[in-house]
């Protein structure tokens, strides 16, 4: 198992160290191998260490395509063992233009291994949804070398805490109230977001309230400070609370007191907290984009269009409608049960890893 | 069962695209009732030059005449006052260098004012190439030598001349499509606008016609009351008759009531009365005496005829003495007395003796469930004939009814307690019809002990 870097709270460090886990469980004998790993219970092996462990064609390398990274791509063009590429997707750079050059640099780099990988005709193409395989089939892989497989993830830890609302509010004056989760970039929705804050509180309570938990990196500030200013040109800032340091007590307070999930991403690979909010019963409202529509399925309000005044009118339709919040939250509760919970993604992981049992 | 499932998810999935319409739909009105300030996210920030950040580099010193002059006008003299002499513009310092620019100066010039002010000297700003060409200008100025200068120095700029006036064609070129880019964006917005004002233009047409509609209602309302006012206030004056007559009836109402009370209460003494006399006669230790026999006798004959736990009825139960005995042969016993005072003695004694009625008490008793039935002073008539159908149905089948005579034996009726003293050849004729057995080995005088068959 190759990975850029491992870290708490990291989706791909998440999905890293559930698959091992998987894996272990069906026999298989797993390292994990990283240039650096912080606050991780896994005994994680040097990167360049990885060529003394291949001991032939039996081994299976399966790298964590997030970033460009020279080091894989050179191990996978000159390993003997079978190469899966278990891809999370990469940010268009366009989504950073005019925010910040670092992150075009990086995010152009990392696209452009896509042909790279493509042309390598690696033995597996494990995608986090079916949105990030089309990267691939659009450069010719062969569909059979292909598979489907969720990212493992720890909702059910989260299931396990108990609710801390001394940050989040617990909602007790029944206000309505947005919640959005995941870290603060340019392709994340938060100025859409803010409108859709603006046509609640013009149009319906002017109480509502957005919970934004995420965090903010420092190479994005200017971005963060567009979204600053743009909710202090909306007078939202009594109705804004950002948490970038949420506990798992304080997610899962934020998930329990919120009318819906907003997710208004214009691109995401997969979308954990879409999963978070099935399993947690917070009924979703979506753009449809990218990979979030087959993410939410059945089990939400998912637009084609980032319009503002039809997000706001589906939070107050929620907060309204208990019959529709309920049928919301049942149908994400099962779709949870049945494609997202731990033993479905083991399943699915045993499927598509059957290929190397010859 | 997946039929089943996948009904329900079309059902569901029918039933949300149904509630995305309706969203969609209060969508569509609420943008028309509060639109956003503006229709887009704002867009991405550039890196912006010297002259437009509003900041000052107060260390740098060494500067370019091409770094200086990119910006034009008020932004070219803002940024050269920045560099220069390091602080923004006052007000008649860049409406003097700017008039000297639009008096056709060339942009040296300004900075030369600026830079060998004494306010630049003493910054000291180092600007290369800047001395020739600001002599050059200032040269220019020069009457006559000044002329022939500008003549030779156009002269030999005309190449440069003319790429700059293609570069300033291609420059304006590109303004104008920005202008009309930017103006098409108006126009949307203004098309927008006109929109929004022709929604709300129609939505206050129906306003108004629905306000027309709701003054006509209205005013219609208003005349049917004022015709409803009038009546009543027709019948309104018929009102102190009314009144006259209420407080009569109400009167004649409170005196009849205290007629009824007056009734009751007499009725309710003279019972307490008449329950008192009996009690009395209970007292007399002659009648006690004799009542202790008989019922000595009587309590002999239905030993070995009443097992232990027999549910008995015992109706006109007195002072409670006879229950006390039937109790003392294990029977459970229920006693009904009609003499309050009496029923209230055996209830002292820590008997069940109710007071009521005794042969209601018996009607309200189940069909077979008693295993005897016991009466003290026999009642006559129809209460008679009504004592012996109650008993022969509440009577198990081979059940014991024993009648007795009661206190005063022979003093007929008193307070409502009919007394009388059996017949024995009328008696078993009448209990044989009524489909008892009278035991004939019993021989009580006062008293008939007969059988259910």
């Amino acid at each position: 198992m190759l990975v850029p870097g491992l870290a708490p709270y990291d989706a791909v460090s998440n999905d890293t160290l559930g698959m091992t886990a998987a894996l272990r469980a069906l026999g298989h004998e797993v390292t994990v191998f990283a240039p650096h790993a912080r606050d991780v219970a896994e005994a994680v092996q040097p990167h360049d260490a990885i060529d003394a462990w291949i001991r032939g064609e039996d081994d299976v390398i399966v790298y964590h395509y997030c970033i460009g990274w020279d080091f894989a791509l050179d191990l996978f063009r000159r390993t003997k063992a079978r190469r899966v590429v278990r891809y999370h997707n990469i940010t268009p750079p366009e989504f950073f233009v005019g925010w910040s050059e670092g992150y075009v640099g990086a995010c152009t780099a990392g696209r452009a291994e896509l042909d790279a990988y493509a042309a390598l005709n690696c033995e597996l193409y494990l995608g986090c949804s079916p949105f990030n395989l089309e990267d691939f089939s659009r450069r010719g892989v062969d569909p059979a070398r292909s598979a489907v497989v969720p990212p493992f993830h720890k909702v059910e830890e989260l299931l396990a805490v108990a609710p801390d609302a001394r940050r989040t509010g617990n909602n007790a004056d029944g206000a309505p109230e947005l919640l959005m989760v995941g870290r603060i970039a340019p392709n994340k929705g938060d100025l859409a977001l803010v409108d859709a804050l603006t046509v609640m509180r013009r149009t319906s309570d002017p109480r509502t309230r957005l919970i934004r938990i995420g965090k903010l990196d420092p190479n994005l500030e200017r971005y963060g400070v567009a979204v600053r200013e743009h909710v202090r040109e909306m007078g939202a800032e009594a109705h804004v609370v950002a948490i970038d340091d949420a506990t798992p007590g304080e997610l899962r307070a934020a998930y329990a007191a919120a009318d819906a999930l907003v997710m208004l991403s214009a691109h995401e690979g997969f979308c954990v907290p879409l999963v978070e909010a099935m399993a947690l019963g917070t009924p979703i409202v979506a753009l449809g984009s990218s990979a979030i529509a087959w993410t939410v399925g059945d089990a939400g309000i998912v637009w084609s269009e980032p319009d503002p005044h039809l997000v706001a009118m589906s939070i107050v339709r929620l907060h309204t409608d208990l019959m529709l919040r309920e049928m919301l939250r049942e149908l994400g509760r099962a779709r949870y049960r049945t494609v997202f919970a731990p033993a479905a993604l083991a399943k699915g992981l045993e499927a598509a890893f059957a290929r190397f049992a010859a | 069962m997946s039929s089943s499932r996948a009904d329900n998810a079309d059902a569901n999935d029918s039933y949300l695209e149904r509630v995305k319409a309706e969203i969609r739909a209060e969508a569509d009105a609420a943008r028309m009732r509060a639109p956003l300030p503006r229709k887009e996210a704002p867009p991405p920030r550039r890196a912006e030059s010297l002259s437009h950040d509003g900041t000052i580099d107060r260390a740098r010193r060494d500067y370019t005449i091409a770094e200086l002059t990119g910006e034009h006008y008020t932004a070219f003299v803002d940024g050269a006052f920045r560099a220069l002499l390091k602080r923004p513009p006052d007000e008649p310092g860049l409406e003097a260098q700017v008039r000297l620019l639009a008096a056709g100066a060339p942009k040296a010039e300004v900075l030369g004012n600026l830079r060998y002010s004494p306010e630049g000297r003493t910054i000291g700003t180092n600007v290369q190439g800047l001395m020739p060409r600001y002599a050059l200008a200032k040269l220019g100025r020069v009457p006559v030598v000044g002329f022939v200068l500008n003549w030779l120095i156009a002269f030999a700029g005309l190449p440069m001349l003319l790429r700059h006036q293609r570069a300033a064609d291609t420059r304006n070129a590109a303004q104008f499509q920005d202008a009309q880019l930017q103006a098409g964006r108006i126009a949307d917005d203004v098309r927008g606008t006109n929109a929004r004002l022709d929604g709300v233009r129609s939505e206050l047409g129906d306003a108004n016609a629905r306000l027309g509609e709701l003054k006509g209602a209205f005013d219609q309302r208003v005349g049917t009351l004022e015709a409803r006012v009038g009546e009543n206030e027709s019948r309104l004056a018929d009102v102190p008759s009314l009144r006259h007559y209420v407080h009569a009836v109400n009167h004649w109402l409170v005196s009849l009531q205290s007629a009824i009370d007056g009734i009751e209460g007499a009725s309710d003494a003279n019972k307490a009365y008449a329950d008192s006399l009996i009690a009395a006669i209970y007292d007399a230790s002659e009648v006690a005496a004799a009542r202790g026999a008989r019922q000595a006798a009587w309590i002999e004959a239905l030993r070995g005829r009443l097992g232990s736990g027999a549910r008995v009825v015992d109706l006109g139960s007195g002072d409670g003495s006879w229950a006390a005995m039937l109790a003392g042969l294990g029977a459970d016993v229920a006693g009904f007395e009609s003499n309050g005072v009496l029923a209230q003695r055996a209830r002292e004694r820590g008997l069940n003796v109710a007071a009521g009625d005794p042969l209601t008490a018996l009607t309200r008793c189940n069909d077979a469930s008693l295993d005897a039935v016991t009466v003290s002073g026999a009642a006559t008539g129809d209460a008679f004939a009504t004592l012996l159908s109650e008993s022969a149905r509440a009577l198990k089948p081979g059940g014991w009814l024993l009648i007795t005579a009661g206190e005063p034996r022979r003093l007929g009726d008193l307070g409502g307690a009919r007394i009388g003293v059996l017949d024995r050849p009328i008696a078993t004729a009448m209990f044989g019809a009524a489909g008892f057995a009278v035991d004939a080995a019993f021989g009580g005088p006062d008293a008939v002990l007969a059988r259910r068959a």
